[in-house]
């Protein structure tokens, strides 16, 4: 991209770039060693990725263009924590059920947690859904209804099997700790279209935050502006308000000494825009303080909604929590906020609090399938009718699979990085299309094996940025989402 | 000049533009070869000089070319003038592709190796056979797609012929110096890896030198020094730069007053012998070194022994210790009685044995991991590599090749992460002196007569008859070291007219008052102490940590001889338990009679056979003082526990080294040959032995790094120095001194600097006083107009850059303004938060004693978990090396800072601290809270508003605006 690189030359170097003649020479090696010298001397190549993302720092969060024009403007993630089994969701593996109790043959004998047992049939009934007639679970019915709408990739793999480094490795594109997330490239890249939100909101669980924690939104060593801010519908923005101790009055009459203060250092230290920047963040934090209660309030909802969503559930109360993130959620998407996170699903717990079913999963997954299903669905239609999903991209997803087979001495199933299932749908998604296969025992991903860099690679080019350009220079290295890997998954685009 | 040049070699060459989409299927790997090698790779990118130097020997080059069919004349029979002939042809027709700066295809004509290699399709030249040689295949073919060079005139009829009979007779091509140039890896003469001048100056320290080689570069691009800052300014950036607080009101009026024209290098002087200059300065070593308490990823458990490495780095920078030594006691410790230095080794986020998988795939890989951070750390924090990146493949820019790393790796094949007990010279007289105790300790259990210690679930204590109307219960401390308020369930009271009937019930009329409650409402509320109802939800907290009080008032006094209390009768929670108290009577609440103690009881945590053994031992009946021998038994325990415990740190741990073998594509899976420990080829030292014991391994390599002769070490070194005071390094990338890395702004400087780091015996302070003392250093931050069209982003320091300070500062400083900052040195460490790790959360602390109020460096860092408050000022989050940290400014920034109740608590202390310097003055208060804050008297207007303030919503609202001000905020 030219634009970038000439921002960042002197005028002389502008100049030279700018005109036609040089351009039409850049083919030949010497004049390309000539350009290169040149960028390298204006510390554009030298300390600088060509394609750097070029940020105002009095107002970080402005809406940049990507690199080509994007099919989705908006990014909402549901991230069921703890790896949700493929095998009761969305990889419908009949041959299993013939093989139930029968051991794999040729299969590992010790598998992450320990010695395996046999294969196990699916534990719910499958049937066909849509007109598409896509098999699904009995255990997802909402989102069942929905498959029309959707495209599957059914062969992810990830680098771990390991619940923490496997969310780091799909939020992050890497196993270790201090990556940045995608919500953070994405913001990074983009900012976002409504200065009064966060640009990128991660909603945690409310049963708690999932294994990898502050990872999943983290803006490792991306510019701090960047991170997730979380909050939920229980749970609000930290220090929104001041401490009731101080009064309304006393804190406007704070915020005006504060701005009289800072505009009389402002004054002797005129063209400095760190302290303008400084002062702004104040001006934007008021903003908040009234944008972020406002859209939290769901009291302004209609009947018909929080029942759609099932957020009026009085039995099941974590449902109703996690449907109310919901609501929230398509809120923000609706007032822009660039990427949107929603959680279902907390830390290690034994498959008590998220989807880490290891020892009796059947159980486990009615009560997690339960609080899931319905309000994500909702959320879905809700995106649809309100005409959203035209220019949002809805990704469902989790960090790795589960083994076909039961843990010996359990009635559950151990991790499995080898071939498990996102879905897609929304802003340039195909629909009602299945991409990739796994084994018919659902084992590992044999045909168009794909990864997680290659679903990260596809949701940035929906975006319109090119996952191998957008890049961030770290401890010496021009870090990428993708690593150096990553495939656009074209089968499942519409364009 | 060599843009004229390029337009000329156009004239003379070919419609290049078109060439790039050449159709061939080499085409596409073709063109990232131009991105590899003319982008990046080329020294012409890094090399200004060289590329002017490639340039012009371009020239002499087309000029062969011209002259190449005068040349081919020359030419007979099947003797070759290789020089005059065919090099000149084949640098002529093919060089632009296949030459020095593009090698499309991979293929490189002009020099002998590259040339015989052939491409990435394989050989093009076939000695003896040019029916085979594809090189005469493309130059003769007629297919205008498959024919060299694409564009421009096919080769001439005798211009084939000469290659073929070349070819033919054999290829004869006699290694000339153009052949032994084009095989020199050019990336060795990239500027970090060459030595610097280093006797320079014999060791005599030169005051004026920074200035200097700063002013040459700021003439060079037309600008000047700015003004020497005012005093304030002067004293305030000191104070921040190096010791991360402001100076006090004091320090500055005295600094201010000072004609001394050794006023400002006493100041530094005195930063320099401050203690908290090295708690400053070791946050910045932590940051590289991604030091946490911590183990990070999912389970995130505590990492209890980190904290010993962090207090080491704070000692090496106070005392100055040697940066090579510094450097080998962190590599090698353990042989230097130096064992908390380890700690760097294994600074990064591990797996735990139980969240790596239990198959042998999973271990393999795990420890390769270990082993990269190892690697990682150590080169990019001390050689400015990233050696790292050479794990799957060659290194994409340095001259750091796959066996590289794996040799590298093999200096560390035997170091696994854990705890390490520290061996300190003191501890053997430490172990005789407990031993002393010892006989002592058994006289006195011999003596004692003892009660069982203390039970969380109930607690009988029977008591001389007594008459009461007041039964007062005291705690004095409770169990882990006063960590929360107390707790009881029940308080029962039992009379000798009825030993059944408790007394004590609120149905019998009884009334509870207390010191303080945990809550009003829900589990814990006072009423539950007396309600009759046991267990954990139904019990009184105290509102204190480790004390408060607890009484009944009985509806008529009655004479007791027997109180039972617990903390929870149901058994499922033993923390909140009083392990010290007191239980007292009173008829009036004015005279109070002690009845029961913990004084006489086995203290709690004593083994359970011990405790049997006491009990046996109990004299039946004693007049032996009690309390006394108590005292004094628990007195010696204590020391004796003090002077066994073994000190541990979280460090290396050393054992046989395993084999290093080269990993395929780095996958654990795939072993290629045994490697042995060896320092990166480029540095052309012969590796180290083989057989070298392990210890010895990390040895040499830790004197090869902390060597003078490292053309490394020093530099990177003295960047990072540069960078911390200054904002920006020198060189820009202060981990990445590599090809892709960023030029010195300054080389000579940065290579003065360097040699005067070792000539000064490798003094950290020493460069800081070089650094401090300067003209550069000393300059306005004001910016200029006209200099910032030049240089807006100050590289050439013509200004003296003001930056936000970092969280730790900030927090740092509210504290030394509220006068609360606890100056505490060294240890385990406070909480922020109310976990130390592990999964449920980091549910911040929101009560603060004087533990939390030290500095921030002493805080329990949780990797990845940003601090309350401060951590959204761009605190590293330990997951990643992080050399510079980011500088950004976000609305959760300013909310935090303006709303977060540590800031209001602060801002009220402040106000305190105003208050009473300045009693009953508001207009003196306003002034003072100025001084303070930011050193200096409020400006007219300031002081009319911030009054009116005052007046209105009281001083602390002034305080927190201070707080939240830039002036504050920022390092002028």
């Amino acid at each position: 991209m030219i634009e970038p690189i000439s921002n960042n030359l002197t005028h002389a170097g502008r100049h030279l770039l700018s005109r036609r003649h040089f351009f039409g020479e850049t083919g030949s090696a010497l004049s390309a060693v000539a350009l290169t010298h040149l960028l390298a001397e204006q510390r554009v190549l030298a300390v600088e990725n060509p394609a750097r993302v070029q940020i105002d720092p009095s107002n970080p969060h402005a809406p940049r263009k990507p690199h080509v024009v994007p099919q989705a403007k908006n990014v909402l993630v549901i991230f069921c924590a703890g790896a949700c089994s493929q095998l009761e969701t969305w990889d419908y593996k009949p041959e299993l059920i013939k093989q139930d109790d029968k051991p794999l043959p040729g299969g590992p004998s010790v598998t992450f947690q320990g010695p395996a047992g046999n294969l196990a049939r699916p534990q719910y009934n499958f049937r066909p859904r849509g007109e598409c007639g896509k098999m699904v679970s009995d255990m997802i019915p909402h989102l069942g209804a929905l498959v029309d709408d959707f495209a599957f990739v059914h062969t992810l793999t990830s680098k771990s099997n390991t619940h923490g480094p496997a969310e780091n490795f799909l939020s992050t594109g890497f196993v270790q700790d201090g990556f940045p997330s995608i919500g953070a490239w994405v913001t990074y890249a983009l900012g976002t279209e409504n200065q009064d939100l966060p640009a990128f909101v991660a909603i945690p669980d409310p049963r708690g935050v999932p294994q990898a924690s502050v990872n999943n939104w983290g803006p490792g060593f991306l510019p701090a502006v960047f991170q997730g801010t979380p909050f939920s519908s229980s749970q609000p923005i930290q220090h929104l308000r001041p401490p009731i101790s101080i009064s309304p009055e006393r804190d406007i009459a704070a915020r005006d000494l504060l701005r009289l203060i800072n505009d009389e250092h402002l004054k002797l230290n005129p063209s400095d825009s760190d302290l303008a920047a400084r002062i702004a963040s104040y001006e934007l934090a008021a903003k908040m303080q009234l944008s972020v209660p406002e859209i939290s309030d769901l009291s302004t909802e209609p009947e018909h909604i929080l029942k759609m969503y099932g957020a009026d559930d009085t039995e099941d109360e974590l449902k109703a929590g996690y449907a109310r993130n919901c609501i929230l959620a398509r809120r923000l998407v609706e007032k822009g906020v660039r990427f949107v996170q929603v959680f279902n699903g907390a830390y290690a717990s034994g498959g008590k609090l998220n989807w880490d079913g290891h020892q009796a999963l059947r159980e486990q997954y009615d009560m997690h399938g339960r609080i899931m299903d319905q309000p994500s669905a909702a959320l879905i239609r809700d995106l649809k009718q309100r005409g959203l999903l035209e220019d949002t991209l809805v990704v469902w997803c989790t960090e790795f699979g589960r083994m076909p087979m039961f843990q010996k001495g359990a009635k559950g199933r151990d991790h499995n990085p080898n071939g498990f299932t996102a879905v897609l749908t929304g802003a340039g998604v195909k629909r009602g299309v299945s991409y990739g296969m796994t084994d018919e025992l659902g084992f590992k991903a044999v045909e168009n094996v794909s990864s997680v860099h290659d679903l990260n690679a596809t949701i940035l080019h929906l975006l319109g940025l090119d996952h191998e350009r957008l890049t961030f220079r770290n401890n010496g290295i021009d870090r990428r989402l993708t690593d150096v890997h990553g495939h656009v998954i074209r089968e499942i685009l519409t364009t | 000049m060599y843009l004229k040049l390029t337009r000329g070699s156009r004239r003379t060459a070919y419609s290049t533009a078109q060439r790039f989409h050449y159709r061939q299927p080499i085409a596409f790997a073709a063109q990232e070869q131009i991105d590899y090698h003319d982008t990046i790779l080329s020294p012409a990118a890094n090399h200004p000089a060289s590329t002017q130097h490639t340039m012009r020997r371009s020239l002499p080059h087309i000029l062969a070319a011209l002259s190449v069919a005068m040349l081919l004349n020359a030419a007979r029979g099947d003797e070759f003038d290789f020089e005059a002939e065919l090099r000149p042809l084949l640098i002529a027709r093919c060089g632009e592709c296949h030459g020095p700066q593009v090698q499309k295809g991979g293929l490189r004509l002009d020099a002998r190796h590259t040339a015989f290699k052939g491409g990435d399709s394989g050989e093009v030249i076939v000695p003896g056979s040019s029916d085979e040689s594809e090189l005469l295949r493309r130059v003769s073919s007629d297919d205008a797609d498959e024919r060299m060079p694409p564009d421009g005139m096919p080769l001439a009829k005798d211009e084939i012929e000469l290659l073929t009979r070349w070819i033919d007779s054999g290829a004869d091509w006699p290694e000339s110096d153009y052949d032994r140039e084009a095989k020199r890896d050019r990336r060795l003469d990239h500027w970090a890896f060459q030595p610097f001048e280093r006797d320079e100056g014999g060791g005599q320290k030169d005051e004026g030198k920074i200035d200097w080689f700063v002013e040459a570069k700021l003439k060079e691009h037309d600008l000047a020094f700015s003004l020497e800052a005012d005093r304030l300014t002067l004293i305030r950036r000191l104070s921040f730069d190096m010791l991360g607080l402001p100076p006090t009101i004091e320090e500055s009026e005295r600094f201010q007053a000072d004609d001394d024209p050794q006023a400002w290098a006493n100041l530094v002087e005195e930063a320099l012998n401050s203690p908290r200059y090295g708690e400053r300065w070791a946050q910045h070593w932590l940051d590289v070194i991604r030091y946490a308490d911590t183990h990070g990823f999912e389970v995130n458990t505590p990492r209890d022994n980190a904290w010993p490495y962090r207090d080491y780095v704070i000692r090496a920078f106070n005392e100055d210790k040697p940066y090579d030594q510094f450097i080998i006691e962190q590599l090698a410790g353990d042989a230097l009685h130096a064992d908390e230095a380890t700690g760097f080794l294994v600074a990064a986020a591990v797996l735990l044995p139980g969240q790596i998988g239990k198959d042998d795939e999973s271990k393999r890989l795990a420890r390769q991991d270990e082993l990269d951070e190892i690697i990682q750390g150590t080169s990019a924090t001390l050689l400015g590599l990233t050696i790292g990146c050479a794990r799957c493949h060659d290194h994409k820019f340095d001259p750091i090749t796959q066996r590289d790393y794996y040799a590298m790796q093999a200096f560390f094949a035997g170091v696994d992460y854990g705890d390490r007990t520290i061996d300190d010279p003191g501890r053997e007289a430490r172990l005789l002196e407990a031993a002393s105790l010892a006989s002592r300790i058994r006289e006195i259990e011999r003596d004692l007569q003892l009660r069982p210690p203390v039970d969380a679930q109930r607690n009988d204590e029977y008591i001389s008859p007594v008459t009461a109307k007041f039964i007062r219960f005291t705690t004095l401390a409770t169990i882990d070291d006063n960590r929360h308020e107390p707790c009881i369930d029940e308080l029962e009271v039992f009379a000798t007219s009825d030993p059944a009937r408790n007394v004590a019930l609120a149905s019998s009329g009884a009334t509870p008052t207390s010191s303080g409650n945990y809550s009003e409402t829900g589990k814990h509320q006072l009423k539950h102490v007396n309600d009759g109802l046991y267990g954990n939800d139904h019990s009184w907290i105290s509102n204190e940590h480790g004390g408060g009080w607890v009484q009944i008032e009985l509806a008529t006094p009655a004479e007791i001889d027997h109180i039972v209390w617990g903390r929870d009768r149901n058994e499922k929670f033993k923390d909140r338990l009083p392990v010290r108290y007191r239980i007292e009577v009173s008829l009036d609440t004015e005279s109070w009679q002690l009845v029961a103690a913990h004084s006489d009881r086995i203290p709690i945590g004593t083994p359970p056979e011990e405790v049997e053994a006491l009990l046996r031992k109990r004299p039946k009946d004693s007049s032996i003082d009690v309390a006394g021998f108590v005292a004094e038994l628990e007195g010696l325990k204590t020391k004796k526990n003090e002077l066994e415990a073994t000190r541990t740190v979280y460090g290396g741990k050393f054992r046989e080294p395993d084999t290093t073998f080269v990993l395929r594509r780095g996958d654990p899976e795939q072993r290629l040959d045994e490697i042995g420990p060896a320092v990166p080829s480029l540095f052309k030292v012969t590796s180290s032995d083989t057989n070298a014991s392990e210890q010895q391994r990390r040895l040499a390599l830790a004197k090869w790094i902390a060597s003078p002769d490292n053309p490394l070490t020093a530099r990177v070194m003295v960047n990072r120095i540069w960078m911390y005071h200054f904002g920006q390094g020198l060189v820009a990338t202060p981990s990445d001194f590599g090809l892709n890395g960023a030029r010195p702004s300054h080389p000579e400087l940065l290579d003065w600097l360097a040699g005067e780091f070792i000539r000064s015996g490798w003094s950290v302070k020493h460069i800081h006083r070089l650094i401090l003392t300067s003209r550069t250093y000393r300059q306005s931050h004001y910016i200029d107009s006209h200099a910032t069209k030049t240089d807006r982003d100050n590289r050439w320091l013509w200004r003296f850059t003001s930056r936000r300070l970092e969280g730790e500062a900030i927090r740092d400083s509210m504290l030394a303004v509220s006068g609360e900052l606890n100056l505490k040195m060294g240890g385990p460490g406070f909480d922020l938060f109310k976990s130390r790790g592990g999964l449920s959360g980091f549910p911040p602390v929101e009560q603060f004693g004087p533990e939390q109020l030290r500095r921030m460096i002493y805080a329990h860092k949780i990797r990845m978990e940003p601090v309350p408050v401060f951590g959204a000022f761009d605190c590293p989050d330990a997951g990643q090396a992080t050399p510079i940290r980011s500088q950004s400014t976000t609305a959760i920034q300013a909310l935090n800072l303006f709303n977060s109740q540590f800031v209001a608590e602060r801002a009220d202390q402040f106000a305190n601290r105003v208050r009473s310097v300045a009693v009953g003055d508001l207009e003196r208060q306003v002034r003072v809270a100025f001084a303070l804050a930011v050193g200096r008297e409020p400006t007219d207007s300031e002081h009319q508003a911030s009054l009116h303030v005052v007046n209105n919503h009281g001083l602390a609202t002034l305080c927190r605006v201070l707080f939240n001000s830039n002036e504050f905020l920022f390092i002028p």
